[in-house]
C-alpha cells in the first residue's frame, strides 16, 4: 500500500464545451477564506505567541539598556563573552562585540532564543493547519467545498507568515522605543521573519512526508535541532558549518553589527524552495496520509498489551525515544565542548575574579552546570507533554472505552502519569551520561560521567513538581490545561534571562529549578530535593483527587 | 434483581443547559430495551452518567443494583459499552485495539478464559468482515465501530450499553449485528440500545422508552404503546359514511373518490368499525401504528396532547 495518488491519470476527459474545464489553476481556490480560519482559530495562540516574543524582548531590553550605561560597562560585557566556545554555543557569534554597542550586547543575549521560538511556533503552526485537521477529519468537509487541493498548505504558510511577520514587526518596533538603530533592528525583525519562514516551509515539506501529523512535529523539531548543533559547531569554530543553518543566517544577517542585508536572500530563496517542494509532494499524496505509508500492524496485541499502563508505553515510547535521542545528542554535544569554557580564565583575568566572586571552584563545573540546567528544561517539555496525553485522551474520546472497562481514573491518569515520571528521570539520566561521556572524552576525566548523571538526576524532583503542577491544572480546570506550559515557559525566563532582566527573587522562587543545587559547580544539598518531591506528590495527589470529582469531557 | 437499570428523576446540568431534566429508565433483567430520542435529547448523557464518566446532579440511578459513580470499576466488569462515535489510538492496530479493550475487562483473567474470548473475538472479526492488521488511522467510520462491536459483544458482560451502535454499518453488517445482540439476549444478558433506526428497535427491542428534552415521554412494550396510538384505516361502502366525525377517537376524516380515510385510538376501534360496518363494507385496509409513528408524534409538535392522553392512559 502507498501513499501515492495517480491523479494525473483520473483527469476526466472534458470536452472543449465541458463547462469543468478548468479555465486556470483551482488548486489554491478558498485560500482567502481558510486564512481567515486559520487566524480565526488560532487567534489566542497567536495572541500568546506575540506577547511572549515580543514581550521577552522588551523586557530583555529595557534591562541591558538599564544595565550597560556606560563603554565600560558593555566592553565589560565583551570580554566575558569573547571567544567564549561555552557562551558562543548558548548565543551565537557575538557580531559587533569587538567593539560593543547597546544593540549588540541585546542580540547576543536574545537573538538565538528568539529564533528558536519563532521557528518551533512556526513548525506548530503549519503542521496544525494540514496534517493534524486531516487526521481530525475536520478537513473532510472543507475540501468538500469548493476548495482547491492545495488551499489548506497555503493559507496555512500566508497565516504562518502573518504571525512572523507581526512578531518581527513587534520586536522591530520594541527595539526602536529603546532608542537602537533603525537598521539593526529592521534586520533583527526581518530575519526573525525569515527564520520562521525557513521553519514553516520545513513543516510544510515534513507535513506531506510523514505518515502522521505527530511524526511531522517531531521531523520539524529535529530540524530545529540539527540547525542549532550545525551553528553551535560552525560558530565556535571557523563558521563555515553557520551557512548549513538557517538559525544561523538568521544571526549572520549582523544587527547592530554591520548589516548585510543579502543574507536576507537565503531565508526567502529557501522557504520558496521548500514551499513549491511541499506543493509538488503534496500533488502526490493522498489525503489523510503522507509519502510515508503506514504500516500494517499486528493482528493480535502482545501480552504487554493488557494493561492501562501497557498502553500508556504503547502510546508514549515513540515520543519518549525520541526525546532521548534527540537530548542525548544535544548534551553529548555540550560535553565535547566543556573543556572551552576552561580557556576564558587564562585569557580573561576579568572572568577569573568574576568566578572566584560567585565561589564557583570551576569554570568548566559552571558551563557544566548551567548545560545541565538548559537540557534539563528541554526534557521537561516531554515531561508535560506526557502529562498533558491525558488531555488529548479525554478530548477525543479514546478514555470512554477504557473507563468503560473496570478501571477507574486514577489508574488511567496514573498509566500515563507513570510514563511521565519515569521518563523524566530516564531522560535526565541519559541528559547526564550523555554530558558525562562527552566531557569524559575530551577531558579525560572518566569520572565525569557519574559526576554529571547526578547532576542530571538532581533535577528530576523538580521537573516532577511540573508534572504534578500539570496534573493539578488538568484535574482543575481541564480546559486550562494548555496553562501547564506557562510553567515550563516560567522556568524557562527564570533560568535563561533571570539574572539578566534583575528581576525579584520571589519571583524567580516559583520556578522549581531555582532550588536545584547547581551540581557540579555547588554542593549536594538534600533539603530542597527532599522538599521538591515533597511538593510534586502533593500537587499529584491532589489532581488525582480533583480529576476524581468532576465530569469527564 | 429484577431490573438491571433503574433510572428516576435524573437531573443532570451543564451550566445553565438542563440536558436531563426529570429522566425516568427502567430496563429489565435480560431485556432489549430501545432508547430513543431526537438528537440532542439526553440519551448519550444518560449512558455517560451510566458509565460514571458524568455525576448526576439529581435523582437516583442504578445500575445492577450499584451505584454508577461510586462503583464504577466494580460495576464495569460486568458492563460493555459501544459508543455511536468511535475514536481509537490510530497507532493501534484494530486487532490490537480489540484485545486490549477486552483484556483490561477481564483483566488478564486465566488462560482458559482467553481462550474462549479467542475464539469469540475471532468469529465476530470473521463474520463483520474486518481487517485486524490495519492501523485504526486508516479505518473508515463503520471499521472503527466494528472494532469497538467486537471489543463489547466478544466479552461476558451482562449488560451491554449500546449508543446508537450501527450508525456507521452497511445493511448487511446491521443484520449481523442484529444476530449478535439476539444471541447475547439468547444467553441471558440486557442490552440497553439507543438507536435512531426504529426497524431495528422494533425487531430487537422488548421494551422502548422514549425521551425528549431530558424527560421521559413514553415507556413500555412495544404492543403497549401501539395500543395507546391510532390505526389508520381506508375504506370503500355501499353507501356514504355518516357520522364518522363524531365519534369520539376518530381524528383526520377524508374522503376521497368513495373512499374514507381516517385514523381511530385504540380504544375506539371496536365501535367504529361496528359503525362502519353498518353502510356496507367493499373493502378495508387498516394499517397498524408504527413505532415510526410513534416516534414522529411525540417529536412532533403534539407533545403535549399526546402525555395528556398517556396520562388518560395511565389512570384508566
Amino acid at each position: 500500500m502507498t501513499g501515492l495518488a495517480v491523479d494525473a491519470a483520473v483527469t476526466p476527459a472534458a470536452g472543449e464545451n465541458s463547462r469543468f474545464a478548468p479555465s486556470s489553476d483551482s488548486s489554491f481556490t478558498g485560500t482567502r477564506r481558510l486564512l481567515w480560519l486559520v487566524l480565526r482559530r488560532d487567534r489566542f495562540r497567536i495572541a500568546m505567541w506575540m506577547l511572549g516574543l515580543v514581550g521577552l524582548m522588551v523586557v530583555s531590553a529595557s534591562s541591558i539598556v538599564a544595565l550597560y550605561t556606560t563603554n565600560e560597562d558593555l566592553e565589560g560585557y565583551a570580554r566575558t563573552v569573547r571567544g567564549n566556545s561555552a557562551l558562543i554555543i548558548q548565543a551565537g557569534p557575538g557580531y559587533g562585540l569587538d567593539d560593543p554597542t547597546l544593540g549588540a550586547v541585546v542580540m547576543n543575549e536574545t537573538a538565538l532564543w528568539m529564533f528558536i521560538a519563532a521557528a518551533v511556533m512556526s513548525v506548530f503552526m503549519v503542521v496544525r493547519h494540514t496534517r493534524t485537521e486531516e487526521e481530525a477529519e475536520r478537513a473532510e468537509l472543507v475540501r468538500a467545498a469548493p476548495v482547491g487541493r492545495h488551499a489548506a498548505l497555503a493559507s496555512a504558510m500566508i497565516g504562518t507568515l502573518v504571525v512572523n511577520t507581526a512578531i518581527g514587526a513587534g520586536n522591530a518596533v520594541a527595539l526602536l522605543t529603546f532608542g537602537l538603530p533603525t537598521a539593526g533592528s529592521l534586520a533583527f525583525g526581518a530575519s526573525l521573519v525569515g527564520v520562521g519562514m525557513v521553519f514553516a516551509g520545513v513543516a510544510a515539506v515534513t507535513a506531506q512526508v510523514a505518515s502522521g501529523s505527530r511524526t511531522a512535529l517531531a521531523a520539524g523539531g529535529l530540524v530545529i535541532g540539527v540547525a542549532f548543533v550545525l551553528r553551535a559547531i560552525g560558530d565556535v569554530g571557523n563558521g563555515l558549518l553557520s551557512w548549513a543553518s538557517p538559525l544561523g543566517w538568521a544571526q549572520s544577517i549582523r544587527a547592530y553589527a554591520d548589516e548585510r542585508w543579502w543574507v536576507l536572500a537565503l531565508p526567502v530563496v529557501t522557504t520558496v524552495v521548500l514551499v513549491v517542494a511541499a506543493r509538488a509532494l503534496q500533488d502526490h499524496r493522498d489525503y489523510g496520509s503522507g509519502l510515508v505509508a503506514q504500516r500494517s500492524g499486528r493482528p493480535e496485541a502482545t501480552a504487554q498489551l493488557s494493561t492501562a499502563l501497557g498502553l500508556a508505553v504503547r502510546l508514549q515510547r515513540g515520543s519518549l525515544v525520541g526525546w532521548a535521542a534527540g537530548l542525548g545528542a544535544l548534551a553529548f554535544f555540550y560535553g565535547l565542548v566543556a573543556d572551552q569554557a576552561e580557556q576564558i580564565l587564562e585569557d580573561n583575568p576579568d572572568m577569573a575574579d568574576f568566578f572566584a566572586q560567585l565561589g564557583v571552584a570551576s569554570v568548566t563545573d559552571a558551563f557544566l552546570s548551567t548545560a545541565m540546567l538548559i537540557m534539563t528544561l528541554f526534557a521537561t517539555g516531554f515531561t508535560v507533554s506526557s502529562v498533558l496525553r491525558l488531555r488529548s485522551e479525554e478530548l477525543s474520546g479514546r478514555v470512554d472505552p477504557l473507563l468503560a472497562g473496570p478501571i477507574d481514573r486514577r489508574q488511567w491518569a496514573s498509566s500515563h502519569l507513570a510514563i511521565a515520571l519515569a521518563g523524566t528521570v530516564a531522560l535526565a539520566f541519559v541528559c547526564g551520561a550523555a554530558m558525562g561521556a562527552g566531557t569524559a572524552l575530551m577531558l579525560g576525566e572518566a569520572d565525569r560521567v557519574g559526576e554529571l548523571i547526578g547532576a542530571g538526576l538532581v533535577m528530576v524532583p523538580a521537573m516532577w513538581l511540573l508534572a504534578g503542577a500539570t496534573l493539578l491544572v488538568y484535574g482543575l480546570l481541564p480546559r486550562w490545561s494548555l496553562a501547564a506550559w506557562a510553567l515550563v515557559a516560567w522556568a524557562f525566563v527564570a533560568a535563561m534571562f533571570g539574572s539578566l532582566l534583575d528581576l525579584p527573587q520571589w519571583l524567580l522562587n516559583l520556578s522549581p529549578f531555582q532550588h536545584v543545587p547547581a551540581l557540579p559547580a555547588a554542593p549536594m544539598s538534600w533539603l530542597p530535593i527532599v522538599l521538591l518531591a515533597a511538593i510534586a506528590a502533593a500537587l499529584i495527589a491532589a489532581g488525582l483527587a480533583a480529576l476524581d470529582r468532576r465530569d469527564m469531557a | 434483581m429484577s431490573s438491571a437499570i433503574q433510572i428516576e428523576q435524573l437531573v443532570k446540568t451543564f451550566g445553565s443547559t438542563r440536558a436531563l431534566d426529570g429522566l425516568d429508565l427502567e430496563v429489565r433483567t435480560g431485556e432489549v430495551h430501545g432508547f430513543l430520542g431526537p438528537n440532542g435529547s439526553g440519551k448519550t448523557v444518560t449512558i455517560r452518567i451510566l458509565l460514571g464518566l458524568l455525576r448526576a446532579d439529581s435523582g437516583t440511578v442504578s445500575l445492577l443494583g450499584g451505584d454508577p459513580w461510586s462503583d464504577a470499576v466494580e460495576l464495569h466488569r460486568h458492563i460493555a459499552y459501544v459508543p455511536g462515535d468511535v475514536n481509537l489510538w490510530p497507532n493501534l492496530s484494530g486487532g490490537e485495539t480489540i484485545d486490549l479493550l477486552t483484556r483490561l475487562r477481564e483483566g488478564g483473567g486465566s488462560v482458559g478464559r482467553q481462550a474462549v474470548d479467542l475464539a469469540k473475538r475471532d468469529e465476530l472479526i470473521e463474520r463483520l468482515a474486518l481487517d485486524p492488521t490495519k492501523k485504526s488511522r486508516t479505518y473508515s467510520k463503520g471499521n472503527r465501530q466494528k472494532v469497538a462491536l467486537i471489543a463489547g459483544l466478544s466479552s461476558s458482560a451482562d449488560v451491554l450499553l449500546l449508543d446508537e451502535p450501527t450508525s456507521g454499518l452497511d445493511p448487511l453488517m446491521e443484520s449481523v449485528f442484529q444476530e449478535c445482540v439476539l444471541e447475547a439476549t439468547a444467553e441471558g444478558r440486557t442490552v440497553l440500545l439507543s438507536s435512531h433506526i426504529l426497524a431495528e428497535v422494533e425487531k430487537l427491542c422488548d421494551r422502548v422508552t422514549i425521551i425528549r428534552q431530558g424527560r421521559t415521554v413514553q415507556s413500555g412494550t412495544l404492543d403497549e404503546m401501539r395500543h395507546l396510538t391510532r390505526t389508520s384505516i381506508s375504506v370503500a361502502t355501499d353507501r356514504p359514511i355518516t357520522g364518522l366525525a363524531a365519534i369520539d377517537g376518530v381524528h383526520d376524516v377524508a374522503a376521497d373518490d368513495g373512499e374514507v380515510r381516517f385514523d381511530v385510538d385504540a380504544g375506539a376501534l371496536d365501535g367504529t368499525i361496528r359503525h362502519v360496518s353498518s353502510f356496507g363494507i367493499r373493502s378495508l385496509v387498516s394499517q397498524p401504528p408504527t413505532l415510526e409513528e410513534l416516534f414522529l408524534r411525540h417529536y412532533g409538535d403534539e407533545l403535549d396532547v399526546a402525555s395528556g392522553r398517556l396520562d388518560e392512559a395511565a389512570s384508566s
